[in-house]
């Protein structure tokens, strides 16, 4: 073994305690909601030459995007940074994801040898352009989504570069709040720098970076073992978005193929749709986190997300279609065809390895964001994350109202919620038959209602899995598709899955999440299963019967076996449609 | 109450999952322990086990006990093993899955095998009732009492045994929970009854309906504990104050328990804490982190000018197997001040081995008591941290309880050989010596956890260790850290057991109020003040404690404007001026600085939550002297080969009891062999005993 397996592990554990840190720091020091409570964020290290040596939490869909960002960066300014630089860059087209995400880097010097890069990418509440927030599904070039930052310095030898400060606070809507956001995100950059200085001057530069490729080639040892368990040959999916934000109703496709030889996967996303008018393309950066994630959530390994996993993957995908578009191509709500990447790659694979990956949950995160203001003329920009279903596995129930586990954020609690913005939250629960039938069930939706009590504001809102519900495997039912109301006060008219529109005091919105596909054969379903649902509410007695073939009875509850194996043979005999995956 | 004339027979007793701990505070002034095995059927059988023994061993009569205190996880069991009450929640209607929807995120990133924990109330019995007051406190939705009859019938059909109530913005106005809980408590009888208005007036929605909802599943089963323990207690003559521990480190009547108990819940940890707080103290060491080891895993705490730092909340029954605070959402949280204690899966027990990866991990998987380290020949073959150890001459056949455990090292040695030296191509002292080199950097990070990321270094500290493994990794673990000093209390196998005869007696309530401090009505918050004072003087009285013996303490959550995070700080006087409310933003933003570097952009406040504490000093808070242990002081002129890794390798090493150490200091490498642990020093470092009775080493390179 050419490596001392405690010294790999120990320093593993100190880089993994560094970006960890940095992230609690933004956490801990940020303003806004997105940043402290949803946690839309994630740190990493990287060595000289930008490889990623460790991840810290918290998305992990960021987890392929910082070497683009490095290389972005470095393209730049490679060689020519000194010890107090701080640089920040947010252009897709130039290493970034969408303008919302600032990365931002913080060289590491020991002396005068540059060990590597502390980086933070976060999602900051306006970053100006046309509609509060910045994250409009409905733009349709990259100029009407706010501020372009090519990489630039912010700070030089410690220095702060007014110049740039003084741009971005002019052209977003909550400059306090964004500018104080970065101010968090140089906090945990320093955070990085003084922990990095401590690890070498206990372990030695050249010995910690003989570590550095020591770790790189850990985790890629561990992501050839992943690949290897997945039988040589090639699997292909795909799955839908529903529209591209601008024509409703007209289907996204989103095509992977994995080709697997032996302990290296190629992962061609040609097929996928071309670049769409609206705001949902995503750059190959994004693409190809969503394709790290989902091969990272079958690996049984712990090793760190770092470049070494990346090493054995290729993925590829045309430029100028959805996932690699060209400029001035909008990727506002990008997130949205990640997420769908990633559905599709599980129902690649589970073609293969059906019981290592779950039906697809409810398709992504619903953001939405309120921006105007309030009763005392106060402006007021609110925004949060509406989530979710997991889908059922092989002996494995979906789970009801989760985070998606490639966003891993978190709820806004209603009562800060209400304390802070002009928002009345009028219901928040789990929704009945949401989840899709199985022998395993699919998790439930959630429903969030909620009423606007300001003066008048800009709404916008990005959902998906409408047309195109959650898939379930083996057998088992799709998940309830999403939806969207808005209300004047009495009426609910149903909107379209993204859109932005204006609001006045007492209108309401409503947004049911989809919920999760099922797993396996309905009717395969332990009844006693059925009857725990329906005593719970999750399930209506009436889908007891229509979907698991189960029979109730009511008042009080009991099964009644005898019907159900009535039902379930009719039911067996009878033409019921045969359900597959999303291919 | 106090002492006084009576002789100071005091008992402190800390039952753990394999031992109970008992330390006795004899008439004569000494302190006395016994380790007796847990008895889980009935926890009270192990501690009457324990009394008996020891009162007829020392010829004293039980009813000359003046005080007994507890700490037990009675509590931490029932929900860990899902054996609480059959509860119920009325929550307002559109959010009776609050509960379950719990705040979204989940514990760990790339792993679709994950569960959420399963609510302790299930949706069946969640009520949605229809009310509705809003963030300004004001009724939006009347309560109606005749809404809440068929929810009545069902609560009774269902047969539940305790009721948590909690709706919206109850901390701003409870009107609407009072009535229901009024209304509870009087048609139902005998069910328990759980207001979050009562356990916890504090903003956020899921947090206070999950401590209500916790408070609720154990209500019933800790009420019955303590009062079938009492009457144990009673048969064996003892009718002494039942004094109970808490996760904040205070003591609290056994009545007050029963009514929150979700303030007992983790209270073994605690009352270590509590212990190194006043050793450091007495010590003249006002910074100190401790270091707690046991069999599963090891808990880390700060305590900084004196004073023990807590957390405002804690998840119960999360797995320990990562340390840092960014781990949200694997156990069920409760909002309550607690001594802010990171723990790691890394203790004698924990098995290592070498992944595929080519990595050696340490933990968290535990060999835990049984079949326990591959030493005990029980059955497992794995190693553990205690077979490195043993292997490593740290520990010796011989050494564990006193020698009443006997181990087979060539049993330890085979488990590093086999699973670690061979595959990985190192000795077999080397693998052993990794072993315990790892389990130190888990221990590390745990320690990080509540030191750097709240800004401290933890070079600043002198580290307090104990538990039974706590003293063999000390000097090695602190040495990663840059810590120069150790101390190691007398029998700090059950210091945990000690620090209960040292604690005070302490209350906290709080109550949200949510303002800007430039709008803010100063009679207002003295109001809050008040109202919170007379709760806590009321619940001093029940308790019987005199009030002339009570302070108070008002303290203020503060945060800049936007933000959301709080930071708590003292204010002054219970009388609220402006100088008052000017001195709290300032500790406030210095305490910001402090931790994140730097202070706000802004200069607009909020006051958040007003606190109050109030404490009870018992008398007893001085040191005492402990009984010697025959077992230790029988070594002389012992010496052993022990390994120290790289340069230092194999040394010839000597073996010291702590009253040896009374005839002066010496240099490691050494071991001091104790009754309930092993310390280990290694070269590079001094060790002497201090004039209060500690084992100290200090670096001396």
């Amino acid at each position: 073994m050419a490596h001392d397996p405690v010294r790999l592990e120990l320093i593993k554990n100190a880089v993994g305690s560094v970006v960890d840190e940095m992230v609690l720091t933004v956490v801990r020091i940020a303003y806004s909601s997105i940043m402290k409570d949803t946690m839309d964020l994630s740190s990493a290290f990287c060595d000289r030459d930008g490889r990623m040596i460790a991840q810290g939490l918290s998305l992990p869909l960021h987890l392929g995007s910082f070497p683009d960002a490095m290389d972005g960066m470095l393209a730049e300014f490679r060689g020519k940074l000194a010890p107090g630089d701080v640089v920040i860059l947010n252009d897709p087209y130039l290493g970034g994801m969408h303008l919302p995400d600032i990365f931002m880097f913080r060289p590491v010097f020991i002396g005068d040898h540059l060990l590597g890069y502390g980086v933070v990418v976060a999602h900051h509440n306006d970053i100006g352009g046309r509609v509060p927030g910045s994250s409009a599904a409905d733009s349709t070039e990259i100029f009407q989504e706010g501020l372009r930052i090519p990489p630039l310095k912010l700070y030089e030898r410690g220095v702060p570069n007014e110049t740039l400060f003084r741009m971005i606070g002019l052209n977003v809507r909550v400059p306090d709040v964004v500018l104080g956001d970065l101010q968090a995100q140089v906090a945990a950059c320093r955070i990085a720098e003084r922990g990095m200085s401590e690890l070498a001057a206990k372990y030695g530069i050249a010995e910690l970076e003989h570590y550095f490729n020591e770790l790189l080639d850990y985790s890629e040892r561990e992501a050839r073992r992943t690949i290897r368990a997945i039988p040589d040959g090639s699997y292909t999916c795909t799955d839908y978005l529903d529209d591209d934000g601008i024509t409703p109703d007209q289907p996204v496709p989103v095509k992977v193929s994995l080709h697997v030889n032996g302990d290296e996967l190629t992962v061609d996303l040609t097929g996928t749709s071309p670049q769409v008018k609206g705001a949902i393309n995503s750059t190959l950066s994004f693409a190809k986190s969503a394709v790290y994630f989902a091969l990272r959530s079958i690996m049984e390994s712990d090793a760190p997300s770092n470049s070494g996993f990346m090493r054995p993957i290729r993925v590829t995908a045309p430029l100028g279609c959805l996932v690699n578009p060209r400029p001035p191509g909008a990727c506002a709500a990008r997130g949205v065809s990640g997420f769908r990447i990633i559905d599709a790659m599980f129902g690649a694979l589970a073609q293969v390895l059906p019981e290592r990956v779950r039906a697809a949950g409810e398709g992504g995160t619903t953001s939405y964001s309120i921006g105007g203001y309030d009763a005392a003329g106060r402006y007021v920009l609110f925004r949060e994350a509406i989530m979710g279903a997991w889908g059922a596995g092989y002996r494995r129930e979906g789970i009801d109202g989760v985070a998606n586990p490639a966003a891993n954020i978190s709820n806004a609690p209603i009562e800060q919620v209400e304390n802070q913005a002009p928002i009345v939250v009028e219901r928040y629960e789990l929704v009945p038959d949401s989840g899709g039938p199985g022998t395993w069930r699919g998790g439930l939706a959630v429903e969030r209602q909620l009423r606007f009590v300001g003066e008048r504001a800009t709404l916008q809102l990005r959902s998906d899995r409408r047309n195109h519900p959650p898939y379930g495997l083996a057998g088992g039912r799709p998940g309830a598709p999403s939806c969207n109301y808005v209300s004047d006060g009495e009426r609910w008219d149903v909107w379209p899955t993204k859109f932005t529109r204006p609001i006045r005091r007492g209108q309401a919105l409503r947004h049911v999440t989809a919920g999760g596909g099922g797993y396996g054969d309905p009717l395969e379903r332990d009844p006693e299963r059925v009857l725990a649902d329906v005593r719970d509410g999750k399930v209506t007695i009436e889908a007891a019967a229509s979907e698991y073939g189960v029979k109730i009875l009511p008042e009080p509850l009991q099964l009644d076996r005898a019907g159900t194996e009535r039902l379930r043979a009719e039911m067996r005999r009878g033409a019921r449609p045969a359900i597959g995956t999303a291919a | 109450m106090s002492g006084g004339a009576a002789a100071p027979f005091r008992v402190g007793v800390d039952i753990g999952g394999t031992f109970t701990d008992v330390v006795f505070l004899r008439p004569d002034g000494l302190l006395d322990k016994r380790k007796v095995p847990s008895t889980p059927a009935d926890y009270s059988q192990a501690i009457i086990d324990g009394m008996r023994a020891f009162c007829r061993e020392c010829g004293v009569s039980a009813d000359r006990v003046a005080e007994f205190t507890h700490a037990t996880t009675v509590a931490t069991n029932a929900i860990l093993e899902r054996k609480g009450a059959r509860a119920a929640l009325l929550a307002t209607e559109g959010f009776r899955d609050v509960l379950e929807l719990r705040r979204i995120r989940i514990p760990l990133s790339y792993n679709l095998d994950w569960e959420k924990p399963a609510p302790l109330v299930e949706r069946a019995l969640r009520f949605p009732v229809k009310e509705r007051v809003n963030a300004n406190g004001e009724i939006v939705i009347a309560l109606d009492r005749a809404a809440l009859e068929p929810i009545l019938a069902q609560l009774q059909a269902e047969r539940v045994q305790s009721v948590a109530v909690c709706f919206l913005h109850s901390y701003r106005n409870p009107a609407h929970e009072k009535m229901a809980g009024k209304f509870l408590r009087e048609r139902l009888p005998g069910v328990a009854v759980s207001l979050s208005c009562e356990v916890l007036p504090e903003m956020l929605e899921f947090e206070r309906t999950s401590t209500t909802v916790v408070n609720a599943y154990v209500a019933p089963l800790i009420t019955s504990y303590l009062e079938a323990l009492r009457a144990r207690l009673s048969e064996c003559g003892i009718r002494a104050p039942l004094l109970v521990m808490q996760s904040n480190g205070g003591l609290t009547s056994a009545v007050s328990a029963m009514k929150r108990p979700v303030t007992i819940i983790e209270s073994g940890p605690a009352a270590g804490v509590v212990a190194a707080a006043r050793l450091a103290c007495e010590c003249g060491y006002p910074n100190v982190i401790t270091l707690d080891m046991g069999g599963t895993t090891t808990k880390a705490s700060i305590i900084e000018r004196g004073k023990i730092l807590r957390a405002t909340e804690y998840e119960v029954g999360s797995p320990v197997s990562v340390s840092s605070r960014l781990v949200r959402g694997s156990g069920y949280l409760i909002r309550i001040p607690v001594i802010d204690v990171s723990e790691v899966g890394a203790g004698g027990g924990s098995i290592a081995r070498l992944d595929a990866g080519g990595a050696l991990r340490v933990g968290p998987r535990s060999a835990g008591a049984l079949p326990g380290p591959a030493c005990y020949a029980q059955g497992n073959d794995d190693p553990t941290v205690t077979d490195a150890n043993l292997v490593l001459g740290y520990l010796a056949a011989d050494s564990l309880a006193g020698g009443s455990l006997k181990v087979n090292r060539a049993l330890a040695v085979k488990a590093v050989q086999a699973r670690i030296a061979t595959p990985a191509g190192f000795t077999l002292l080397d693998a052993a010596f990794g072993i315990h080199t790892v389990a130190n950097s888990n221990m590390v990070r745990a320690i990080k956890s509540v030191s750097v990321e709240r800004g401290r270094d933890p070079a600043d500290f002198v580290m307090v260790a104990f538990g039974g493994a706590g003293p063999v990794h000390a000097a090695g673990v602190a040495e990663e850290l840059g810590i120069g000093k150790v101390l190691i209390p007398p029998a700090p196998g059950v210091f945990s057991a000690f620090g209960l005869l040292r604690a005070q007696v302490e209350h906290h309530a709080a109550h949200t109020v949510l303002v800007s401090t430039a709008d803010l009505r100063y009679g207002e918050v003295e109001q809050v003040f008040a109202d919170l004072r007379r709760d806590l003087m009321t619940r001093i009285r029940d308790e019987g404690f005199a009030e002339s013996a009570v302070q108070i303490v008002p303290l203020v959550d503060l945060r800049y404007r936007g933000q959301s995070s709080e930071i708590t700080v003292p204010l002054g006087s219970l009388r609220v001026t402006a100088q008052a409310i000017r001195d709290a933003e300032e500790a406030f933003e210095a305490e910001f600085e402090r931790t994140y570097g730097h202070r706000g952009e802004t200069k607009e406040f909020e006051l958040v939550t007003c606190r109050l504490v109030v404490t009870v000093a018992r008398g007893i808070e001085h040191g005492a002297n402990w009984i010697a242990d025959a077992a230790v002081t029988q070594i002389r002129g012992a010496e052993r080969d022990i390994y120290f890794g790289g340069e230092r390798g194999m040394l010839r090493t000597k073996v010291l009891s702590r009253l040896a150490l009374a005839a002066g200091a010496c240099r490691g490498p050494a071991i001091i062999q104790e009754y309930d642990t092993t310390v280990v020093v290694p070269p590079g470092w001094a060790v002497a005993l201090d004039g209060h009775g500690n084992i100290l080493m200090e670096r001396r390179t």
